[in-house]
């Protein structure tokens, strides 16, 4: 019988909330109490530099053609060397939804994330950072990789000498 | 026309079409690397692979090389096929550096689609990889060979169809190499081309080395505003500076290449001293207060001295629109109508064109399918230069080439030269000499035969001239068609939109009636010939208006200067030598590039609703506020087309599409040409334009700087001999314009009688296209 | 003389303690529940201003007092500053009839612990709550927005629908107590409350006056999730405010009628008798906020239903019965 039924069933919530009042609430009190973040927690974004020291980062625009939001920023500059960097990086953390598209994206292992959230600010402005306050001193998560050590550019050593290659061919070879 | 069936599809294809062209108009995508619509199939990346299952030669066969058969059936899906193109793209990358994060191809590179396309994703191969030292191509190219597939793509490109003679392959094996035979600027004028064509990063841009990603580009098809061709372009900026400029595909105009002053004359835009701000002397003004100043100034002058006060002058750099709109404007305050050039000979010539020769012109498509073209008082290279191209393209398939002219004319392919002065050009066309006829008997044993006609050396009376000429020798078969060269993008427009009759604007200046100047986007001071003149006319005014784009030296003497913008950042319509109209579409908005603002670091952290350097708006634009209209493009177009019939389809244009020519007219124009007597040891004075710095876009543009020439008069050696001048002397040259300090080059290949100089940056006084004049050598140095 | 100006001082006193007593519990009313509330829902609820959010309420007001008053460019200027002080004022009025405490003897005066003992109080309470739907009505037309008046129409026919049941379940107390005045009711519980007499009609005015003071689960004017904030979605800083301490006083004096009408007001043993009024008005608002915390919100259809087919009959049923017994009894 259904009013007998809704009548039966008013009750039970009466219940919950009343025993709920005398449990100890779920709550994290943030501020004094630090939060345990996971291994992998995806938060404020840092610029990584290869084992030799030298910024990862290549400018190549993958990041930034990844991020769904548009927060990141970037003019490549050609060093004397040939080398690739980036003459300024911007990324927009009030924008920035942390998804970590962009570490995924990156060829070069130089854009990572860290898992240092507390980064709010009350000028939004100040939410923009820019390469020096990105770039970090130390290789990140992989301390091994350093993309001009793969790839076949005389920027790390000279031409042909990366373990992968072979010794720059004389053209006017004639030997067969 | 055969029938074929391409993976259960049916198509049919005219004679001679390949498997891979049949595909394609199925819409079915054949991977393929040295196949190019332009440079034709080799088969030599082996990429195209597909199996034919009926057919003359069946199994695994190369598409761009198998012609389509009746009844034949190709699949290109199935597993064989499939395998083999994932085996070659897998050994095409066996040495490629993987270096995409820093090769500025990525993100446009047909190496990474084709390997994405085909499957290949892991290497296997764990030997060593290949390398290669690069070279140093100058200022253009930039080379890395380690990236290289061996598609002889550049070689086609640069040498077989652009004629290019310094670049090549060499080597043997795997160690085939494809460059110059030593360091050194590449020397053709369509060098830019091979970045084009590499699909991958072998060669690319250095101009724009670094700049920017493919996908952040703004882009979209615009028209090359450096000479009167129209070539088909895709400029593409980022964060307000215009980076590159890439050739686009206009079968009807260049094919599929653009020649370098195109392709690297961009950077005007960006030139630092752009004037961006509304200025009245020192004073600051908003664009509308600007236009304020002059619509009341000059209705006033209008009021008080009469319609003939106020002078406008639009210009062949100006859109048709703006052009129109001048008209317009022009009409609604009541004064005279407008010059819509400063330089008369050479706009008189462009009339030649609009109307008399109008129902005879050609495109550069039918250059490259002509059997016989006289180019008469032209240098392609430096006038039109993917004419030149164009040339050898004809060559190539068989046909000749003859150029009648004054100059040291250089051609990318095999052609006859008869060297002749500009007095004995007019004699070739007169219709009645010897030389005339026997040209005239040249041109009717011709099948397809066109004429190159040199608005600037030719002027309207030689151009009408060689109408006549023309003229006889077509036939009841077919015409002798006609392809002129103009003075600038806009020059048929221009033309096309003004009466047949005009007078000369520094006459005008002088007969001091003239109270106020409005100059739209011209600089007579370096686009007309008597430029001292003009700037002594200056004096006499009591107002001049600049509207421009271009830092150009009228727009210091202006007193009240309004910005407008670049091609590239407006909406509008040019019309080229051989009449076609053709839309731009803006690529990028006017703006201080974020290079400049952020002055070179990061842009500025601020927040501002409008970027600085903003203000500029397209000119035609500026009219309309004047006239109170503000309607957009469309409907301006359909009013334009009404009031000048003549632009057929005007109004369903849409830029980068269908492009089509304006209407015959029987308007004809009365010019006559007077031959000059020469004075007693006296030359002819022939004022070319430089190949590259001649037109003031390419002027304003730092990346073509490595390509400025030094000013030089050149003579032939008898008459530098006949003078006891040397080659290298430093001599004066008198002319009506004035005498001026010059080193004397001489030159075996130039006519005999005359004296030739370069209009560039680095001597702007004289301008091409000019009257016949007379001019003096002598040495020594002038004072004054 | 003097008599008469101790009086005068007296009342004033009393007026300003009352004033400031309900505005207090309002305020503190509203705390209370968004803690009540959290707990339910193991949270904490409010517990950074002050020590365990104890000035939150304060926080709150200073939050509201500095924020935009803004007032939407196509609004009806004049109704839409109107609107949310009649909505507090007509609360505030309400509390002029109810008796809080047995009267006092001080300086030999006798001091009636209610403001004014109007021999027709109930109807007075009945009135100013009905005026109370103009505060709503003017709100939600005069901020022309389709929310505001979506909830001032829904909160217009609930609270006709409703009226007309809380209406007809006071007459029975009314009968019973044989008077209008509320002091008189009070005193007419003195042994034993209504609700134990008359429980349909207690339970009847319950649910009414939950209806009436717009909560769940009857929120219908403001259901969030419908209607973005309902009346009173246009409003901002302390015009919102008005509303929002319009809806508590609300509460209280549904509470303390509640308390008045049918669990015999002040009385009670041991204790004083304002002691025993506070305690009461106290647990019923902790029932309101407690059914806020378990029940859902009904449907329009339900709410409509449930007033008019039901609650509406069982009062008119509740009335002739009550009648017939009385009668029967003499």
């Amino acid at each position: 019988m259904p009013l007998l039924r809704d009548i039966k069933g008013f009750f039970p919530p009466f219940w919950v909330t009343f025993r709920n009042m005398f449990r100890k609430p779920v709550t994290v009190q943030y501020p004094e109490q630090m939060p345990e973040l996971p291994e992998r927690y995806r938060a404020r974004l840092v610029l990584t530099r290869d084992p030799d020291g030298e910024e990862r980062c290549v400018a190549c625009h993958l990041c930034s053609g990844a991020c769904p939001v548009d927060c990141i920023s970037m003019q490549a500059a050609e060093a004397e060397d040939g080398r690739r960097y980036a003459s300024w990086f911007r990324i927009n953390f009030a924008r920035c939804i942390f998804c970590g598209l962009c570490t995924e994206a990156c060829p070069t292992l130089a854009i990572q994330v860290t898992s240092d959230f507390e980064i709010s600010k009350r000028d939004p402005l100040k939410l923009v950072y820019e390469k020096d306050d990105l770039l970090v001193d130390h290789c990140g998560h992989n301390d091994e990789y350093s993309f001009y050590r793969q790839a076949g550019i005389g920027v790390a050593a000279p031409r042909g000498t990366n373990p992968s290659e072979s010794a720059p061919v004389d053209v006017k070879d004639l030997l067969p | 026309m055969p029938t074929l069936t391409i993976d259960n599809q049916q198509v049919t294809v005219p004679d001679g079409t390949t498997v891979l062209e049949a595909a394609e108009q199925l819409g079915i995508v054949i991977p393929h690397f040295c196949y190019h619509k332009a440079l034709g199939a080799v088969g030599a990346c082996r990429m195209c692979a597909v199996t034919v299952v009926e057919g003359t030669f069946k199994g695994l066969k190369m598409s761009c090389l198998v012609k389509a058969e009746e009844g034949m059936v190709v699949t290109t899906d199935d597993q064989q096929s499939v395998e083999f193109r994932a085996r070659v793209s897998e050994w095409l990358m066996l040495n490629h550096p993987h270096d995409c994060p820093v090769c500025d191809e990525g993100g446009e590179c047909q190496l990474q689609e084709m390997t994405i396309a085909s499957g290949h994703g892991l290497r296997r191969y764990t030997g060593k990889k290949r390398t290669y030292n690069n070279q140093q191509l100058g200022p253009f190219i930039a080379q890395e060979m380690n990236r290289c597939i061996q598609c002889y793509r550049c070689v086609r490109t640069y040498k077989d169809y652009c004629g290019g003679k310094d670049f090549g392959v060499m080597g043997s094996r795997n160690r085939v190499f494809f460059g110059r035979f030593k360091d050194g600027t590449l020397e053709s004028d369509f060098s830019g081309n091979i970045v084009d064509a590499c699909p991958t990063g072998v060669f690319t841009d250095k101009t724009y080395r670094f700049k920017s990603r493919y996908w952040d580009l703004q882009e979209a098809p615009s028209i090359c505003p450096h000479c009167s061709l129209g070539c088909s372009t895709v400029p593409g900026g980022r964060y307000g500076e215009l980076q590159r400029v890439r050739s686009s595909v206009n079968e009807k105009v260049n094919g599929f290449f653009i020649c370098d002053r195109g392709r690297f004359g961009s950077s005007y835009v960006n030139h630092p001293e752009r004037p961006r701000q509304a200025t009245r002397g020192s004073w600051k003004l908003t664009v509308d207060e600007a236009l304020q100043q002059l619509d009341v100034k000059a209705r006033e002058l209008i009021n008080q001295h009469g319609p003939e006060s106020v002078l406008l002058l639009g210009s062949n750099r100006a859109s048709l629109e703006t052009n129109w709109l001048l008209q317009r404007w022009a009409e609604e305050i009541g004064c005279r109508a407008p010059l819509l050039s400063a330089h008369l000979p050479r706009h008189q010539a462009a009339q030649v064109a609009a109307f008399d020769l109008a129902d005879r012109l050609c495109s550069l498509e039918k250059v490259r399918q002509s059997d016989l073209v006289v180019a008469i008082g032209a240098d392609p290279l430096a006038e039109a230069p993917m004419l030149g191209v164009a040339l050898r393209q004809a060559v190539r398939s068989g046909g000749k080439v003859k150029v009648f002219d004054p100059r040291p004319v250089e051609l990318p392919c095999d052609f006859e030269k008869q060297t002749v002065s500009p007095t004995e050009l007019l004699d070739l066309l007169d219709g009645t000499s010897v030389e005339s006829k026997q040209l005239v008997d040249l041109l009717r044993g011709a099948e397809r035969p066109v004429l190159v006609a040199g608005g600037l050396m030719l002027g309207a009376g030689g151009m009408l001239r060689l109408k006549k000429i023309a003229a006889a020798a077509s036939n009841d078969q077919r015409n002798c068609l006609v392809h002129p060269l103009l003075g600038g993008a806009n020059s048929f427009g221009a033309a096309l939109l003004s009466l047949p009759e005009q007078d000369d604007l520094l006459t005008r200046l002088e007969s001091e009636r003239i109270k106020m100047l409005v100059c739209v986007e011209t600089d007579p001071l370096l686009e007309a010939p008597d430029n001292e003149r003009f700037a002594k006319a200056l004096s006499l005014l009591e107002e001049l208006v600049v509207l421009d784009y271009l830092p150009t030296p009228l727009s210091v003497h202006a007193n009240l200067f309004i910005p407008t913008t670049a091609p590239v950042e407006s909406e509008g319509t040019f019309i080229n030598n051989e009449g076609r109209q053709q839309l731009f579409a803006p690529v990028i908005k006017p703006r201080l590039p974020i290079s400049v603002t952020g002055e070179g670091n990061h842009p500025p952290r601020e927040f501002i609703d409008v970027a600085p350097g903003s203000d500029p708006i397209p000119s035609w634009q500026l009219f309309q506020q004047l006239l109170g209209e503000a309607t957009d493009l469309p409907t301006l177009r359909e009013k334009m087309k009404t009031a000048v019939p003549r632009l057929i389809d005007f109004e369903t244009l849409q830029p980068g599409g269908v492009s089509c020519r304006v209407a015959h007219v029987d308007e004809r124009c009365i010019y006559t040409d007077e031959i000059p007597a020469a004075p007693e040891e006296s030359l002819q004075l022939v004022v070319t334009p430089a190949r590259y710095g001649s037109d003031l876009l390419s002027r304003y543009s730092a990346k073509l700087q490595p390509r400025f020439t030094e000013a030089c008069v050149q003579l032939h050696p008898q008459d530098a001999a006949a003078r006891g001048l040397q080659d290298g002397a430093k001599v004066v040259l008198d002319t009506v314009e004035g005498p001026f300090n010059l080193t004397l080059k001489c030159n075996d290949k130039m006519a005999i009688g005359c004296a030739l100089v370069e209009n560039g940056p680095k001597f702007q006084q004289l301008v091409p296209g000019g009257k016949l004049s007379f001019c003096k050598v002598h040495a020594g140095m002038s004072h004054g | 003389m003097v008599d008469q100006f101790v009086m005068l001082a007296l009342i004033l006193i009393k007026l300003v303690l009352v004033f400031a007593v309900v505005l207090s519990m309002a305020a503190y009313l509203v705390l209370a529940e968004r803690k009540i509330l959290a707990r339910m829902q193991l949270r904490y609820g409010p517990n950074r201003a002050g020590p365990g959010g104890m000035i939150q309420p304060m926080a709150d007001l200073i939050k509201l007092l500095t924020k935009e008053d803004f007032i939407p460019a196509t609004a009806d200027r004049g109704l839409f500053l109107i609107a949310p002080g009649l909505s507090a004022l007509t609360a505030l009025l309400t509390f002029a009839v109810i008796p809080f405490g047995p009267t006092l003897e001080i300086f030999d005066q006798k001091l009636p612990l209610v403001i004014c003992d109007l021999n027709i109080g109930l109807l007075y309470f009945l009135a100013l709550s009905s005026l109370a739907g103009y505060g709503l009505a003017l709100g939600g037309w005069a901020s022309n927005s389709k929310y505001s008046l979506l909830g001032s129409i829904r909160g217009l026919s609930q609270l006709i629908s409703y009226e007309l049941a809380m209406g007809l379940s006071v007459v029975p107390v009314v009968m019973m107590a044989k008077s209008f005045s509320l002091t008189a009711i009070v005193m007419a519980q003195e042994t034993i409350p209504f609700a134990l007499l008359n429980p349909p009609a207690f339970l009847i005015f319950l649910i009414s006056i939950f209806a009436e003071s717009k909560r769940i689960p009857f929120d219908l004017p403001e259901a969030e999730n419908e209607l973005v904030g309902g009346f009173h979605t246009e409003y901002s800083g302390m015009r919102f405010g008005l509303f929002f301490v319009g809806e508590y006083i609300n509460l209280v004096i549904l509470s303390s009628m509640l308390t008045v009408l049918f669990l015999g007001g002040w009385h009670g043993p041991w204790l004083p008798g304002i002691v025993w009024f506070m305690v009461k008005v106290l647990a019923i608002c902790f029932f309101f906020i407690w059914v806020r915390g378990s029940l859902p919100r009904l449907r329009y259809d339900q709410l409509m239903n449930f007033g008019w087919k039901v609650l509406m009959p069982l009062a008119l049923l509740n009335v002739l019965v009550t009648g017939a017994i009385l009668l029967g009894m003499g």
